[in-house]
């Protein structure tokens, strides 16, 4: 590693500082009331500071990486070295640079994980707001989809629907992801929603003329919105340890982008010889969704806090 | 309340148990502790599923069976498939020619069912006659159809009639076939073998009986201490079923298995190497791995490939491909860089007249740019009319295989070629390949002792599996000299032209042939290793009185 | 209570037959044939024909899923492709691996978590409550197989303390006296247990801690503290029996953990359960293994579900019964 890319982690962790030290300052302001119950938890400033490290380091993978992801720098001489100043954490099977590979992993890690969750977010609240609101067989039909959703275990779900192409590429991957995540997600947004409608100021709408949709989107979703922000949180960390399962059966993140998930999978084969090829991603991968996790959890405290939240694993 | 510190619990229930379970043993310790003693735990990585020889295709099912039912004469090591000097005899004590086409076997009258009958000639009549019926839907049975009939003139003398005459007719006529009890089968409709009580309770004529299966974990045989060529030394031989070679390979360090077919890759070595109860043996592989090109276009098998018909591109990207380097890097030396479609085990091809195509960038970048793949947007692939010089490659689960592919995609962006990696499952890989939608595939073939059956079906006009469409009626022609020759000189010399003249179409990059390399537990002496079936001379292992181990004497 | 049992089982059955479905529809368009011999072995097309022949893959779509239906309604799983033998009999040797394994996983789950709950609530905020609570994210955050694989590094391979994988040793176990026999099995169940168990407990202990603390902040609660009741008394004979509650309806859905855990460490250990069956039933294109094995599973989590529904109403009057 260079003299500039230990420069570039140096300048990613002062970042990182501030970020954390101008968020908490924002607990002070005149609106901090929710922030300051999230800081109040004793995980989260921890969680946050984590979650910015790892956020910057996938946006700016390029300039920090000391290499190309896939490059095999010699694949005889420089095969599983253990860490050193020039690969801080070793290289792996391929002679790449694990440092490198770390680096990029949190790209399609965290991306994959994000994004999955958001489309799971957009369909289990649109499938949650739609029942919810208009109940009746609507609700009976598409709650007894989530049943069926929430009865087979995700990897069986996930496996199967792999196995309908032979080769799947990382925005279906996403998708399947997301489509098979949404189940909970729903179930708690339909429960918000089923209370929200009864409420005074929905009634007030409805017999002004306003349109169901308007209803919906105006009054409805903004007040439904805190149990889908923590469900997110927490989610996005399901989705990237479900990815890390898929990658190591095999079928997860095709080669040579690197995930955190084929990283570790990778090195399995190393378990013995070459511990850090398989150690520093596992732990990547515990560390973020740690951090999740506790932010989580925090904000639930910050934004609602009498809600319980049960996920699908 | 107490506190439950009054109770002290030992730090280590593992340790406690351990020992116990060292006393449980003990306790039953077995008086064995002569020549015939000893249990061998081999680590498998597949499980079995059949051991009925017709059925059973897996490669572990054949390891085992091998022990369980014998052939017409076995095959030796490192024996001609010419003829009948490579063979011994094993059910037939003798055998001769009457006329070119007719081979009368005489059986050995010493030999006998493990439930008692004499083996006949009926047997082996049955053995063809079951072998060849479409209701038993056995697997690959080209080499069979040479043979026109098997008879049983009388109860130890079985007649083999072929459609014509050819060299390696013995070899097809012993080495494909184990003889089967006409006795226990008979009654079984051949439809239901697939799935008959028979194949999971097998009962044979070899040196060892069958014992037990427990479904998804073991099978174990026992030594038949009648057996009529000489008494099996180890007295208990155990497949243990792992999921794949990490889980095999563990055990094998752990001690909790003796044995291992193939160590794959240089980690696994070097994790063999370092357990000092493990001994390593290499012998020569059976297998050939390399990347095929469809030279007819993805998904419609009547216009050419975009890329791959042009011999020249084909020719580069081998050129291209550092062969040698990648090979040191995945499996530490333990293979070789094939010169044409060849495994290890035919050790009399592998001449200086064949010699791999060299690695040589400059030239492989010159052809491409020759043909008119150049760079023009500056992207870093090259480019013709508007056409990326990128592919895409079927790889299967073999773990060597991925690595492969992504060691070639390296190689191949340097020259200015994108790979794309098609990772797949086998079933779906299979399915590409012959219905011939992919633009190049990493396949690997076992192979029998002869490139007779196997060379033809894989790179043959018409071949079975020859699926990248790969035609010159001139290696066709050198195929069919090989297979009608007398000698192995003029053998050898048929299959150097036609390798030669497939080194030049470029069909494939050959990329290795391993040198396979077996583990086994270092208190097992006598260990030999055939390339063919790498445990069938198992009998004569053994573990001599003072190395045995308390595993060894238990269950005697 | 009948009324609503009834109903609650037609949804169920209802919400297994969906599940049977996608899994049929998935299944066979995937690509690939089932009854190819393994990669690398020349293929008999002939062979491949007549099997797919013999078990009517040729027929349409709508017209296998409708024999199938039938014989599923007879009872009949039908016959395994890669494994030779009644597909009942695959599950049968299969299933009590992972009953036992998802058992000794809960067992362990639940033990340690409802303890770790209990103790961290004891001390809530102190600096032991932080440290757990810390442990306990970690944990939970873990990708299971990768805990499995260093548990097995470890405890396996380096300190030899565990058996590497399988489940009963092939030499010693035929010839162990019964005590043996369990003592062996428990020695190989061991590190597969706690992965799972692990990974599910640090879940139970933050659940349970927050239960609780809720418990410990309501009024039965202050008043038996007010009377002068010990704190540890006021925690496990008060509180702890309020706050069980909701963990123990949590083991009905604790299935669909188990059985995600179970395919990713039946991989790791090689433990021949009904994950291990699953996955290698989809990669071999095994249809009614593929079929049974996600059958059984829905069948288990739906049933989960409706044990831990029908507990919490007995346990609670104050429960509703909803559908």
């Amino acid at each position: 590693m260079t003299v500039a890319s230990w420069l570039g982690l140096l300048a990613t962790l002062l970042w990182t500082a501030v970020a954390v030290a101008w968020s908490r300052r924002a607990a002070r302001g005149p609106h901090g009331e929710a922030w300051r119950r999230f800081f109040r938890h004793p995980t989260a400033t921890a969680g946050i500071a984590v979650l910015v490290f790892f956020a910057t380091v996938a946006v700016c993978a390029p300039l920090l990486a000391p290499y190309r992801p896939s490059q095999q720098l010699d694949i005889v001489a420089l095969q599983n070295r253990p860490p050193s100043w020039l690969h801080p954490l070793g290289t792996d099977l391929y002679s790449r640079d694990v440092w490198s590979r770390l680096l990029y992993g949190a790209q399609v890690s965290l991306g994959i994980g994000t994004l999955g969750m958001a489309v799971a977010v957009m369909l289990g609240g649109l499938v949650g707001t739609v029942a919810g609101y208009f109940r009746g067989w609507t609700d009976a039909v598409l709650m007894r989809l989530v049943d069926v959703g929430l009865s087979v275990p995700r990897i069986f779900l996930v496996l199967l629907a792999i196995a309908l192409w032979d080769r799947l590429g990382t925005g279906p991957l996403i998708l399947l992801l997301g489509f098979t995540g949404w189940f909970a997600t729903s179930r708690l947004v339909r429960a918000e929603v089923l209370s929200l409608r009864e409420r005074p100021f929905t009634d007030a709408a409805r017999t002004a003329g306003a349109r169901p949709w308007r209803i919906i989107i105006r009054h409805v979703l903004p007040n439904a919105a805190a149990p889908l922000i923590v469900s997110a949180a927490l989610g996005i960390g399901h989705m990237m340890l479900l990815e890390a399962g898929l990658s190591f059966l095999g079928v997860g993140v095709q080669p040579p982008m690197p995930s955190w998930g084929n990283m570790i999978a990778d090195g399995r084969d190393q378990l013995t010889t070459a511990l850090w090829t398989s150690l520093f991603p596992g732990l990547a991968i515990a560390i973020t969704v740690m951090a999740l996790n506790a932010i989580g959890d925090a904000a639930r405290d910050a934004l609602d806090p009498r809600a319980d939240y049960l996920f699908e694993p | 309340m107490e506190s439950l510190g009054m109770i002290h619990l030992p730090r280590t229930p593992a340790v406690l148990a351990l020992a116990l379970l060292t006393a449980a043993a003990c306790s039953r310790r077995g008086s064995c502790r002569d020549e015939y003693c000893g249990s061998l735990v081999i680590a498998a990585t597949r499980s079995a599923t059949t051991l009925l020889p017709p059925l059973s295709e897996a490669a572990v099912e054949r390891d085992i069976f091998d022990q369980i039912f014998l052939r017409l004469a076995d095959f030796t090591v490192g024996g001609s498939t010419i003829g009948d000097s490579g063979f011994v005899p094993q059910l037939a004590r003798s055998w001769e020619w009457n006329d070119p086409l007719t081979l009368t076997f005489h059986l050995d009258p010493r030999a006998h069912w493990q439930d008692g009958p004499p083996v006949t000639a009926a047997d082996v009549q049955f053995t063809f006659e079951s072998y060849t019926d479409t209701a038993v839907a056995a697997g690959d049975l080209t080499a069979l159809a040479h043979i026109a009939s098997v008879t049983a003139t009388d109860s130890l003398t079985a007649v083999f009639k072929f459609r014509h005459s050819y060299p390696e007719a013995f070899f097809d006529a012993t080495f494909h076939l184990r003889i089967l009890p006409a006795h226990l089968l008979r009654d079984v409709p051949r439809g239901e073998w697939r799935t008959a009580a028979f194949g999971r309770a097998p009962i044979g004529d070899g040196p060892y009986r069958f014992l037990r299966w427990t479904p998804g974990e073991s099978v174990e045989l026992t030594a038949d201490s009648t057996f009529y060529l000489g008494r099996p030394h180890l007295q208990r031989l155990i497949w243990r079923f792992a999921s794949d070679v990490n889980v095999a390979i563990t055990q094998l360090v752990a001690g909790e298995a003796d044995a291992i077919e193939v160590l794959v890759g240089p980690a696994n070595i070097g994790r063999a190497q370092a357990a000092a109860h493990l001994k390593l043996y290499p012998y020569p592989g059976v297998t050939y791995t390399f990347l095929r090109f469809n030279l007819r276009a993805n998904g419609d098998s009547l216009r050419p490939n975009p890329l791959f018909a042009d011999a020249a591109v084909r020719r580069a990207l081998v050129m291209a491909t550092d062969r040698e380097r990648m090979l040191q890097s995945a499996t530490a030396g333990h293979a070789k860089v094939p010169p044409g479609p060849m495994p290890q085990q035919w050790s009399w091809l592998w001449v200086p007249e064949l010699a791999p195509p060299p690695y040589d960038t400059t030239q492989a970048a010159g052809l491409l740019t020759a043909r008119g793949w150049r760079d023009s947007n500056r992207d870093g692939i090259r480019d013709r009319a508007g056409r990326r010089l990128s592919f895409h490659v079927a790889v299967p689960t073999s773990p060597l295989r991925r690595q492969y592919a992504r060691l070639l995609q390296e190689q191949l962006r340097a020259v200015g070629v994108e790979l794309v990696i098609d990772e797949m499952d086998d079933p779906a890989m299979a399915e590409r390949l012959s219905a011939g939608t992919f633009d190049a595939a990493l396949e690997s073939w076992q192979t029998d002792p002869t490139p007779t059956s196997g060379v033809p079906q894989i790179w043959s006009k018409g071949g079975g599996a020859n699926y990248g469409g790969y035609a010159n009626p001139a290696f066709d022609r050198a195929v069919a000299t090989a297979a009608n020759a007398q000698t192995l000189s003029a053998a050898r010399a048929a299959w150097v032209a036609a390798f030669t003249t497939l080194a030049q179409d470029a069909p494939a990059i050959m990329l290795y042939a391993l040198d396979n390399v077996a583990a086994v537990d270092s208190r097992v002496t006598d260990v030999q290793l055939r390339p063919d079936s790498w445990m069938a001379l198992v009998r004569n292992w053994r573990i001599p009185p003072d190395r045995l181990n308390e595993r060894d004497r238990v269950g005697h | 209570m009948t009324a609503w049992l009834l109903r609650r089982l037609g949804a169920a059955l209802a919400i297994v037959f969906a599940v049977v479905s996608f899994s049929f529809v998935a299944i066979h368009l995937a690509p690939g044939t089932p009854f190819l011999p393994e990669q690398g072995r020349p293929i008999n097309p002939a062979a491949v024909a007549r099997l797919r022949d013999e078990f009517g893959l040729g027929r349409p779509l709508p017209e296998q899923y409708v024999r199938y239906l039938g014989a599923l309604a007879r009872g009949h799983l039908g016959e395994s492709f890669s494994q030779r033998r009644p597909v009942a009999e695959a599950i049968a040797t299969a299933l009590p691996n992972t009953a036992v394994l998802a058992g000794a996983a809960l067992l362990i789950d639940f033990l340690l978590g409802i303890a770790i709950g209990v103790f961290q609530a004891a001390r809530a905020r102190r600096s032991s409550d932080v440290a757990l609570t810390n442990a306990t994210l970690f944990l939970y955050s873990l990708p299971i197989f990768w805990l499995g694989l260093v548990l097995l590094l470890v405890f396996g391979q380096w300190l030899h303390w565990f058996p590497v994988g399988g489940v009963t040793d092939p030499v010693l176990y035929p010839n162990l006296p019964l005590w043996g026999k369990v003592l062996d099995r428990l020695r190989h169940l061991a590190l597969p247990a706690l992965t799972m168990g692990l990974v599910g407990a640090a879940g139970t202990a933050r659940f349970q801690r927050a239960a609780l603390l809720e418990a410990l902040g309501q009024d039965y609660v202050r008043t038996a503290r007010a009377k002068g009741l010990r704190e540890s008394a006021v925690l496990v004979r008060h509180a702890l029996r309020d706050a069980l509650l909701p963990v123990i309806t949590l083991l009905g859905l604790a299935l669909p953990f188990l059985l995600t855990g179970a395919v990713l460490v039946e991989a790791v250990f090689a433990w021949p359960g009904l994950g291990k069956l699953a996955a290698d039933a989809i990669a071999a294109r095994d249809y009614p293994l593929v079929l049974a094995t996600t059958l059984l599973a829905s069948v288990a989590v739906v049933m989960g579900s409706l044990l831990a529904d029908l507990f919490a109403v007995l346990a609670d009057p104050r429960v509703r019964m909803v559908t």
